[in-house]
Order: C-alpha cells, then sequence, then structure tokens
C-alpha cells in the first residue's frame, strides 16, 4: 500500500484521563486508505468511540498522532477546523441543532464557512434530502421527526460538507429497531458509492456485510485489524473469540 | 379620612401627574438597565466558561463582587464616587428626568443586574448539551461560531424566564434609586406621603402599581415562551 492512498494515518495514540489513571487508548496504530469502510467493534469501554472521535480531534490525544492526508492533526499549530470540514461526522444521538429546520441544519456550515453560496447549499441540500425520500421534510424541525429521519439527516448534513471521509459513532444505538434499516441501508449506499469511511458499530451483520476491514478493540487497544470473513470466521485473538460467542 | 388609613387615596387628585411619572422614570430605569445588562453579561458567561484560567479568575470576581455587596452600596459608590469625576450636565428629558441622575442610576443597576444575568445565561450555556458544541465543531465551525450559531440560540431560549424575572426584579430593585433622589415611583409615594402627612395611602397605591406593572409582564413573557417551543427537543 503506497502512502498516497492512505488517507488516515494513526501513530502510536494515547489517550489518558485524570492524569494518567485511566487510559483509554494505549498506543494505537492503524492507516485507512481511500475507499476503505473500517468497521471498529468491541465490548463498551473498550475505547472505540474515543478512538473514532481522535480521528477529527473531538478528543486531543494525550500522545501519538493522527495525520489526515499527511498532516498531523494533533499538531496544535495545525488549524483544525480546515480539517474538520472534510471529516463528516455522525453521532450516536444524531445532534441535529433543535432550533433550526432540516434545510438550516443542513446548510449551516457550508454556507457560513463560504464553501457555498446559499443556493448551492439550498440545491445540495434538497437534492440529498430528494435522494433519501425527505424532502417533504425539509421545513420542519427535529423534534417533528423520527429517530430514523433524524439520523439520515445528520448524515445528510455531513455529506453536504463534500466530507472525504465519513466517521459515524455507534449510528444505530439510539434507534428504535424498526428504524434501523433505513439508516444502515443509507450506509450501505454511501460504501457502494465507494466513500470511505470508519464505523463504530454493534451490529455484527452488518460490519461483516459492508466493512471491508474490520478492526477489534478491548482495552484501549487494536487486539486485531482484518477483512470480515477473516476476522469473524477465523478469529486469532482470545478477548475476540470470547466477544464473538458473547454477540453472536 | 384618617391620615394613618391604608385605603386613604385623598392625594389623589392633587397629586396622581407624580405617580405617572413616577412609573415612566422607573420603566426606562429598569427597561435600560436589564438591556444595557444583556450583551455585557453574555460576555461574561462566556469568559466564565473560557479555558484561560485568568479570564475566568476575572469574570468570576467581577460576578462575585456584584452579588456580594449590597445594589444601595454600589448605586452610591457609583453615583458619588465614579459620577463624581465624570460629572454630566443637567439636562431633563421627558421634562422630569435629569440625565446627570438617571444616567449613574441606569449604570449602578445594569452593572449590578449583568453579574446576576452572566449566571443566568451560564446555566443556560451548561444546559445545552455537549453534542451540539461536539456537532457543529465536526462541520469545521470554530468554538465562537459553534458558540454563537448553536449554543447561545438554545442558551438564550432556556434562560428566557429567568431573564423575564430578572426584569421584574429590576422594576422592584430599582425603587432603591429614590434613596438617591431619583424621581421614580417610589420617591413619588415617599414624597407625597410626606407632603400630605397620609402616612400609608401612598406606599399602598405604589405597591398596586408595581404589581399592575409586574404580573402581567411575566404573563405576557410565559406566553412567548411558549409560542417559542416550537422547534425545541432533540
Amino acid at each position: 500500500m503506497g502512502t498516497k492512498d492512505k488517507l488516515i494515518s494513526v501513530v502510536d495514540l494515547v489517550k489518558e484521563y485524570n492524569g494518567g489513571t485511566v487510559k483509554a487508548l494505549d498506543h494505537c496504530s492503524l492507516d485507512i486508505s481511500k475507499g476503505e469502510v473500517v468497521a471498529i467493534i468491541g465490548p463498551s469501554g473498550s475505547g472505540k468511540s474515543t478512538f473514532l472521535r481522535s480521528l477529527n480531534l473531538l478528543e486531543t490525544p494525550t500522545s501519538g498522532a493522527v495525520y489526515f492526508e499527511g498532516i498531523n492533526l494533533a499538531d496544535k499549530k495545525v488549524d483544525i477546523n480546515l480539517h474538520r470540514r472534510r471529516m463528516g461526522m455522525v453521532f450516536q444521538h444524531f445532534n441535529l441543532f433543535p432550533h433550526k429546520t432540516v434545510m438550516e441544519n443542513i446548510m449551516m456550515a457550508p454556507v457560513h464557512l463560504k464553501l457555498m453560496t446559499k443556493e448551492e447549499a439550498e440545491k445540495k441540500a434538497v437534492e440529498l434530502l430528494e435522494r433519501i425520500g425527505l424532502a417533504d421534510k425539509k421545513n420542519e424541525y427535529p423534534n417533528r421527526l423520527s429517530g430514523g429521519q433524524k439520523q439520515r439527516i445528520a448524515i445528510v448534513r455531513a455529506l453536504a460538507m463534500e466530507p472525504d471521509v465519513m466517521l459515524f459513532d455507534e449510528p444505530t444505538s439510539a434507534l428504535d429497531p424498526e428504524m434501523v434499516g433505513e439508516v444502515l441501508d443509507m450506509i450501505r449506499d454511501l460504501a457502494k458509492a465507494g466513500m470511505t469511511m470508519v464505523i463504530v458499530t454493534h451490529e455484527m451483520g452488518f460490519a461483516r456485510e459492508v466493512a471491508s476491514r474490520v478492526v477489534f478493540m478491548a482495552d484501549g487497544n487494536i487486539r486485531e485489524d482484518a477483512p470480515p470473513q477473516e476476522l469473524f470466521g477465523n478469529p486469532k485473538d482470545e478477548r475476540l473469540k470470547d466477544f464473538l460467542a458473547k454477540v453472536l | 379620612m384618617s391620615t394613618t388609613s391604608f385605603f386613604n387615596f385623598t392625594f389623589l387628585p392633587k397629586y396622581w401627574t407624580m405617580f405617572v411619572q413616577g412609573i415612566e422614570y422607573t420603566l426606562l430605569l429598569s427597561v435600560c438597565a436589564v438591556l444595557l445588562a444583556i450583551i455585557p453579561a453574555m460576555l461574561l458567561a462566556i469568559l466564565r466558561l473560557s479555558k484561560n484560567k485568568v479570564v475566568r479568575f476575572l469574570s468570576g470576581l467581577y460576578i462575585d463582587v456584584f452579588r456580594a455587596t449590597p445594589l444601595l452600596v454600589q448605586l452610591s459608590l457609583i453615583y458619588f464616587g465614579l459620577f463624581n469625576f465624570f460629572r454630566l450636565p443637567t439636562v431633563y428629558i421627558f421634562g422630569f428626568i435629569n440625565i446627570a441622575m438617571f444616567v449613574p442610576g441606569v449604570v449602578a443597576l445594569s452593572l449590578n443586574s449583568a453579574a446576576y444575568v452572566a449566571e443566568i445565561f451560564r446555566a443556560g450555556i451548561l444546559a445545552v448539551d455537549a453534542g451540539q458544541t461536539e456537532a457543529a465543531r465536526s462541520l469545521g465551525l470554530s468554538s465562537s461560531a459553534a458558540m454563537f450559531m448553536v449554543v447561545l440560540p438554545q442558551a438564550v431560549k432556556n434562560v428566557l424566564p429567568a431573564l423575564a424575572n430578572e426584569l421584574i426584579t429590576m422594576v422592584k430593585e430599582s425603587s432603591i434609586c429614590s434613596m438617591l433622589g431619583m424621581m421614580e415611583l417610589m420617591w413619588a409615594a415617599k414624597t407625597v406621603a410626606a407632603t400630605t402627612y397620609i402616612t400609608l395611602g401612598p406606599y399602598v397605591v405604589a405597591a398596586m402599581i408595581y404589581f399592575c406593572i409586574n404580573y402581567p409582564a411575566s404573563k405576557i413573557i410565559e406566553a412567548i415562551e411558549r409560542r417559542m417551543r416550537r422547534g425545541d427537543q432533540r
């Protein structure tokens, strides 16, 4: 794998809380190339969300580096805002802005950051909403939408920035079971379209089907990193075997 | 009728205009004070939540000093102290409001109010889910853009009832300005009582007027708040 198509490169990432008494990430390293879909699985408290949130510096690493297209985001001299706009993020609890309509939610960042004119952003937003069949909701406030609709709009909001990578932090964990499908379908479509994605998930079937690579984390360590058939079919790490026995 | 009766209002035909002027003075004083307090209070609240220790300390110091000393003391220091250096000309607006007294009164009340409103805003900002800031930051917004476009609008909505209460408090608290001779509602009552020797009636009238201002005001703001609820909740 050439360094050229390496989109994200995490090197020796450490995250400690409370002055080192809690180690959330313990020397994690991982490379992610353009077009890859990486699913991160593991028991709760294993550091997978912390790892994902470190990729766009929502968590500031204690030490180590996160290279995004060759630039170390953990370097304090780097203007993180310029890079975050190219890394879309989707949260477990959607985090739509409740005081803004669906359209305003989608258009706010691209217009404010002068990446698009108001007209361009509007066109883009409508186009994205039409693709997921929610164009009729464009003037609604988020509290009038179902969980599945909220999450799909949150994905659209991130996509409107035309990001190079999408980060998903347990995108279906807060949803009612009957709404999980619509969100997973949308992520699946993104994968087919070649979007680079990192997905923290508890949906093992989905990880197996959509991911090009699955990463297993436990106790702040990356324990195994393999294509899904291999990781699920022939797990090597003891913790992984144990974990899979419980969840599958 | 006895001069000590609660219901002796015989002074009204002659002196009612003083009460009307008092109402105008009181309203102008308190509305100006609270409006002028809002922007400094927002800044104080944001600074109070800053990552910078010095900034956080200074903002906290301001808030603590103004909340831990009596308004009358603050008013006296500002009126006799600060505005002794910056002498204002004696100019009357609306025929009875003397700028040289009114401005120090507004300044003192709003400096005091800013400390309380800052704490209201701080609570309102903290009540906004941290996920909101994270979502805004993940889209590439700066921390100040996230604050002003995402967090503050929600915080302001959260604190509207508390802000309304502050305005109502200010209408009442501004009565303290009568001590320095500002011709607001309480001063009118005091002056009428002293002039006519009717000791209670003027204060009863003042109490009724304060109630008639504050009670409907709180109801109106409740109604506005209900209408603003539309887009709420996640």
